[in-house]
């Protein structure tokens, strides 16, 4: 009860910061270079009354803060105007590509948390052993590949090389593309499903997980110096039960954060990995966006990796409310 | 008297293996605890009192490793070395192994409490689910028979709404209660010692005062054994038995509790009774111990404590006391390790003052100037002052 006030609670701090992230969009967006009148005359011939009519239709000849103000009035339902290129709602585009990217961050995060963890908690045990060192190197090496480079790579060697895996799309096994319509039995979609998404998911996995990797090692070898430790040793616990149970425990709370924190730059990633990997989601959206002018569907894609930023941070810290019993809700005593 | 301690401890050495050098940081402490008694092992920070009492769990940590002596438990070998048939010294046949330490001696026959209740309790499990875990580990209990007993063990501490305080995090709880739960946590593995590495150090001092009530209670209710470290001899005078004062990894004085206080016989110990408050002696000024101490990578030579002893001569420098017998305090031992008594026989009145020994000497000596005047030795000229 008392976290679902607290879900509560930080739910409510996330507004002000929303409004703040649409405040800015909005402002880059309108005050950036670029004309997307121009944009929509693509070049033609036109006369000045031309421009004034579609500065008009779009409410461009109004003052910013009233466009601002019609811009959240319709935000609040689920409005984000209508694209210029594309001539559709901008809800519409997003709500059809968020699926994608949203699969890929989370499989990468799935892929980071499943390797980096028990390569730590090992890193750890074997303290400047062999095991170590080369854990080390490979965390060093990952921090610094970008993750498109890895993407390329992977492509090359698994795709072009040895052909094993395609080298784009990503698909839903429910929403199969009409290349597998008529494939019979949903395992089959799945496998397929899977496959695509192998690549694209190591490429934006890597960096988390050496990320993750270091600090798990860090902290596990922080905790096992503890003096609970010491005391669960002192009481005949099994080493493999110190390892994996009072040292294990104490050094998850720093992943959660670093997880979360880290979840601008896997959003980041994504969009530089779906291009690499040519998938259909919000990264090639936002690029294609950006490269026309398309300034509402810009803001609508901001303002859409914002919620998702604040989202992924509110997990966050709601996880960390479950997981560390020292943290108190945000009441005070 | 029984024949056989609990526990003996013979000529322990454990050292540290550092960069720096080799820490002798217990060097060869013999010392015993028999049935039902609380025996103390004081001195400075340092001095090597709770490496020796993790020596006796064998929970030293790499770069540390026991390198020699014996421990014996109930009469089985804890640790002991023996030389192999190359001169190397390898561990003992009959001497338990790693995993039988383990399972049938840590917590269950031997349990410890440490110094910072802050920092033993895992912050992220309940009090109770710990207190339940290490019961059902060391007595063999089902889940729901240890969480029963833990609970009867927290109200026994002392812990209000046992059955409440049990759901709650060691955050939940206050220094004091904290130190109550690993008192509790030790007792209801139904150990036969208990090894207490200054318990109360990191406490205020009416809690202290409370948990020492405490443990003297449960003491004679259990008849649990219990070595208790520390560096405050106000708690020694309080709770223990029999004392053990350690100095620089060596045990420099060993007797009963009244004994110790009335019939000093080493230095050392003179010094720490002179730098702490007594109710029986008024001064205007407490004497601090002069220095501090010396690393144990290389301790001075002959006895470790004269380059600060305020009785110190020459021959300190050079003749290493062992621990001798120089006393008998109603059929007990009073050992010290100081050359001043007669059972060394190495001339300690013939010898001269060292330069910076400040006191005349205490035990009836025909010395009638005040040592600090004494001509000084030649070979000692250098650090001459008046």
């Amino acid at each position: 009860m008392k976290l679902l006030k607290y879900t509560v609670y930080r739910l409510a701090q996330a507004v002000p910061v929303l409004i703040g992230i649409s405040v800015i969009t909005f402002l880059l967006a309108n005050l950036g270079p670029g004309d997307p009148v121009s944009l929509m005359l693509q070049g033609q011939e036109h006369s000045e009354e031309l421009v004034r009519a579609i500065e008009r239709r779009y409410g461009l000849d109004r003052p910013l803060h009233e466009r601002y103000l019609t811009y959240m009035a319709g935000l609040l339902q689920g409005d984000l105007g209508q694209s210029i290129y594309y001539e559709r709602p901008v809800t519409d585009l997003i709500l059809d590509r968020l699926g994608p990217t949203l699969l890929l961050v989370v499989s990468a995060y799935v892929f980071a948390l499943a390797t980096a963890i028990p390569l730590g908690v090992v890193a750890a045990d074997r303290r400047n052993e062999p095991t170590d060192h080369v854990s080390r190197i490979a965390a060093l090496v990952g921090v610094s590949t970008p993750s498109f480079w890895i993407g390329i790579v992977l492509i090359l060697v698994f795709a072009v090389k040895l052909g094993w895996l395609p080298s784009s799309g990503l698909y839903y096994p429910w929403r199969p593309p009409s290349a597998y319509r008529g494939i019979d039995g949903h395992l089959e979609l799945y496998y397929q499903s899977a496959r695509h998404l192998l690549l694209p998911m190591i490429a934006l996995g890597t960096l988390q997980m050496a990320t993750i990797m270091r600090v798990e090692r860090t902290q596990m070898i922080e905790s096992l110096q503890g003096e609970y430790v010491k005391l669960a040793r002192a009481y005949g616990v099994p080493e493999r039960t110190v390892l994996r149970k009072h040292a294990f425990q104490v050094a998850q709370l720093p992943i959660i954060t670093i997880v979360g924190l880290n979840l601008s730059t896997a959003i980041g990633g994504a969009v530089l990995v779906e291009t690499v990997f040519n998938i259909n989601g919000m990264g090639q959206l936002f690029v294609g966006a950006i490269q026309r002018n398309d300034y509402q569907l810009v803001m609508g894609v901001t303002m859409m990796l914002g919620v998702l930023f604040v989202v992924g941070v509110i997990i966050t810290d709601i996880s960390y409310a479950y997981v560390d019993p020292r943290v108190t809700y945000g009441e005070r005593e | 008297m029984s024949s056989e301690p609990l526990l003996r401890v013979e000529n322990l050495k454990t050292q540290f293996f550092t960069e720096a050098g080799t820490v002798r940081a217990v060097d060869g402490i013999s010392f015993e605890v028999r049935e039902g008694e609380i025996v103390g092992l004081v001195g400075e920070s340092g001095a090597g009192k709770s490496v020796a009492s993790m020596s006796i769990m064998g929970l030293v940590e790499a770069p540390g490793e026991i390198v020699g002596g014996e421990i014996t438990y109930k009469g089985e070998t804890i640790f002991g070395l023996e030389e192999g048939p190359d001169g190397e010294l390898r561990k003992r046949d009959d001497a338990l192994s790693d995993e039988e330490i383990r399972t049938r001696i840590r917590g269950n026959e031997i349990a410890v409490i440490f110094q910072d209740p802050m920092e033993s309790l895992n912050p992220v499990f309940t009090v109770g689910g710990q207190l339940r875990e290490f019961i059902e580990l060391n007595r063999g209990l089902e889940a729901d028979e240890a969480r029963a007993e833990a609970i009867d063990m927290l109200r026994e501490v002392g812990i209000p709404d046992p059955e409440e305080r049990y759901e709650e995090y060691p955050h939940q709880f206050s220094g004091g209660m904290r130190q109550r739960v690993l008192i509790a946590m030790a007792l209801a593995c139904e150990p036969s010692l208990i090894i207490a590495d200054e318990p109360t150090t990191a406490l205020d001092v009416t809690v202290e005062g409370q948990i020492l009530e405490l443990v003297d209670e449960l003491q004679s209710k259990y008849g649990t054994s219990f070595v208790w470290v520390t560096h405050d001899l106000g708690v020694v005078a309080e709770i223990c038995d029999r004392v053990n004062v350690m100095y620089l990894g060596e045990i420099v004085e060993q007797a009963p509790v009244d004994e110790l206080f009335y019939e000093t016989k080493h230095p050392y110990t003179d010094a720490l009774l002179d730098s702490i408050p007594r109710p029986d002696r008024t001064v205007t000024e407490l004497e601090a111990i002069e220095g501090v101490m010396p690393e144990a990578i290389e301790p001075p030579s002959g006895c470790r404590f004269h380059p600060r002893c305020p009785d110190a001569r020459e021959v300190c420098k050079r003749v290493h006391p062992e621990t001798r017998v120089v006393a008998d305090a109603d059929g007990e031992p009073h050992r010290a390790a100081c050359v001043k008594h007669d059972a060394f026989d190495v001339d300690y009145e013939g010898s001269p003052p060292l330069a910076g020994a400040t006191r005349e000497t205490g035990d009836g000596v025909a010395e009638g100037t005040a040592s600090e005047l004494a001509p000084n030795p030649a070979d000692d000229g250098g650090e001459g002052r008046e």
